[in-house]
């Protein structure tokens, strides 16, 4: 195409150095474009911020997941109507890293003779009969590459409810907790307010009088309890 | 600004909060039932097994393997009947002494696991009046047998070792707790069912005389 010829079209690109297309002439809108570029660039900056701050949160990603369980088992019923202890089916939580999910036998120390003819029972008698475990979806999971002792909160007096919320009022369980490295670490610089005297660990509604602070400092100086913040407890 | 443009890109900033919108709905959304947002996955489930995770390799698949049958492990060995069994030894009388020392400390542990394992039939003070115990008899379950008073004369009469195994075992309908309750706090249940017995029939005599004034009438 000779640019002699360009009556109108896209001016100054033709290489030469000169423009000679003097006919065109850019839309009045289009000065407003740098302003433009700047508010995008800007605004989409703070976008990217909010949305991906929002997607990585725990708030969005833990807090609040509450998988739909292979049997409708109720904490609200059985550990906050019956008030059956939680050490009755976490028997583990006392003695070792894992807390351990009751096997369906223990369901049927009552369910032998209570609501026997459940249909939701039905997976657990099956488990029973079969040996097969029943396969319960995991709600509070750390990565793999950390290491939680239950057993070493337990004995310094931390009650499930610092760490697991009110769990005897949940029909179904959910997590209530960050579960990230900030939030243990927070606690483990400073426990005070969340230590209580070791036998009332499952206590889920136990307040202490006044203030728990001043309590809970007084069992530390007690017990010796000293959470290290050293990389090597949490990791290793 | 040309009109199409102005509309596509009104159009591109509506579309831009659809993101925002469904983060902040399933921030408000308490319980989520999906699977967990994972959005980096980095070494977070490696390949190696937790207690009680689920493992193809078995048949069965558990990660826990149980010992195979007729195997002791190491220092698991129970050759200690009265302990153990709460039988005589070598027999299958039940002892009526306790195999091992009685003291406040397992009379403590016995209130406590007491407590956690048995309240909720038999009642916190053994009369069997437990709130699982009332909960089925509200339902009216028909197989439901009441937990028996453990300060009843039968109760009392029993040996040591025959409460001993009523834990370990169970007892006609009562279920057992041999699983869930090592021995030893089995032995300290027994000293605080014991101990149940005795206040549940205790008499003015059994007070001090110097506390009779505290108790309310
Ligand atoms: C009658 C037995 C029983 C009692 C009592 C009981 N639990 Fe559970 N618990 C279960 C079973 C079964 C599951 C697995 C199913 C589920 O997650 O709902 C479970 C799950 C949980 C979980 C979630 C585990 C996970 O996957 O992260 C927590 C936390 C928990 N229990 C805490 C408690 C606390 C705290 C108490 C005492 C207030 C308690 N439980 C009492 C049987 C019991
Ligand atoms: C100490 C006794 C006890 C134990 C142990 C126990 N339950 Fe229950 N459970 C009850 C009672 C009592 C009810 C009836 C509550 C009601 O409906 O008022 C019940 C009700 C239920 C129901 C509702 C049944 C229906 O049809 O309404 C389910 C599901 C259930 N239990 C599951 C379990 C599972 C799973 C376990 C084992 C982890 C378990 N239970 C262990 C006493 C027990
Ligand atoms: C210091 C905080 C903390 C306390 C206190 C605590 N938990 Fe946990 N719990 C956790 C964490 C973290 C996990 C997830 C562990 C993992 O992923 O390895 C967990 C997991 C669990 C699980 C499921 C997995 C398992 O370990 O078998 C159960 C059940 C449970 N806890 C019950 C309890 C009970 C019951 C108590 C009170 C007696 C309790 N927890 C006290 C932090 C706590
Ligand atoms: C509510 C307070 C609290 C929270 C939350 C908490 N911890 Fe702890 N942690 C303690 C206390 C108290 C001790 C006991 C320190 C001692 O024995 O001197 C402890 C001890 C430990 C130990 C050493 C236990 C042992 O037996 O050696 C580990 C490991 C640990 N915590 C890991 C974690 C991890 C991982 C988390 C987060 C998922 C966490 N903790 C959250 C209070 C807490
Ligand atoms: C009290 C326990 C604890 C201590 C002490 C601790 N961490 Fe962690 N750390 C955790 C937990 C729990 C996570 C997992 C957090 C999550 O899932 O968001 C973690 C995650 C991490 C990660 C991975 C972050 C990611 O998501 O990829 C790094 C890196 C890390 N920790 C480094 C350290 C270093 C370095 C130290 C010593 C200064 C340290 N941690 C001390 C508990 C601890
Ligand atoms: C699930 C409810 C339940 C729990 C929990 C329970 N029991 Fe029982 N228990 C019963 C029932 C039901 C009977 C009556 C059995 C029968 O007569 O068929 C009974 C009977 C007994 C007896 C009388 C046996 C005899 O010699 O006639 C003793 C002793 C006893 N239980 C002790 C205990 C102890 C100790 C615990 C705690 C480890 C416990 N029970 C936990 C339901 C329970």
């Amino acid at each position: 195409m000779a640019p002699e010829n360009r009556d109108h079209s896209q001016g100054g690109s033709s290489g030469t150095g000169e423009p000679r297309n003097e006919k065109f002439v850019f839309p009045r809108w289009t000065n407003r474009l740098v302003e433009l570029s700047i508010v995008l660039v800007v605004g989409g900056l703070i976008y990217a911020t909010v949305l991906i701050t929002g997607v990585f949160s725990p708030e969005n990603s833990a807090i609040g997941y509450a998988p739909v369980q292979p049997v409708p088992y109720s904490h609200a019923v059985h550990a906050g109507e019956l008030d059956i202890d939680c050490r009755y089916c976490h028997t583990g939580v006392e003695t070792g890293a894992q807390a351990t999910l009751p096997p369906a036998s223990t369901c049927m120390n009552c369910h032998k003779y209570i609501k026997l003819e459940s249909e939701l029972l039905e997976p657990v008698r099956l488990a029973v009969e079969t040996g097969e475990p029943i396969r319960w979806i995991r709600v509070h999971d750390l990565p793999d590459f950390t290491f939680f002792n239950h057993a070493g909160h337990i004995q310094s007096g931390v009650g499930c409810v610092s760490c697991h919320g009110r769990v005897d009022n949940m029909e179904v369980v959910e997590q209530v907790e960050r579960l990230t490295m900030g939030w243990c670490l927070d606690c483990h610089r400073d426990p005070d307010s969340e230590l209580r005297p070791e036998a009332l660990v499952t206590a889920m509604d136990w307040h202490p009088e006044g203030d728990p602070a001043v309590l809970g400092g007084k069992l530390r100086a007690e017990g010796e309890i000293d959470p290290s913040t050293d990389c090597n407890t949490c990791h290793r | 600004m040309p009109r199409p443009l102005t509309y596509i890109s009104l159009v591109l900033v509506a579309a831009s909060l659809i993101p925002i919108g469904m983060v902040f709905k399933s921030r408000s959304v308490r319980s989520r039932q999906e699977t967990r947002i994972q959005v980096v996955y980095d070494m977070d489930s490696q390949f190696h097994f937790r207690a009680q995770s689920e493992n193809p390799f078995f048949a069965d698949g558990r990660s826990m393997r149980l010992a195979p049958e007729g195997t002791v492990a190491r220092g698991a060995l129970r050759n200690d009947d009265p302990f153990f069994n709460g039988t005589v030894e070598g027999d299958t009388l039940f002892v009526t002494q306790f195999p091992l020392e009685v003291d406040s400390g397992l009379l403590d542990r016995g209130q406590e696991r007491y407590d956690i394992f048995c309240a909720t039939c038999h009642g916190l003070t053994g009369d069997g009046n437990g709130l699982t115990h009332i909960r089925a008899a509200a339902l009216a379950e028909g197989t439901w047998t009441p937990p028996t008073d453990l300060a009843s004369a039968s109760v009392i009469e029993r040996p040591a070792g025959h409460l001993y195994n009523t834990i370990k075992n169970g007892i006609r309908n009562m279920p057992a707790y041999g699983s869930q309750i090592p021995p030893r706090d089995r032995w300290a249940i027994v000293s605080y069912v014991r101990a149940l017995q005795l206040s549940r029939n205790a008499t003015m005599r059994d007070v001090p005389p110097e506390l009779r004034g505290e108790l309310p009438r």
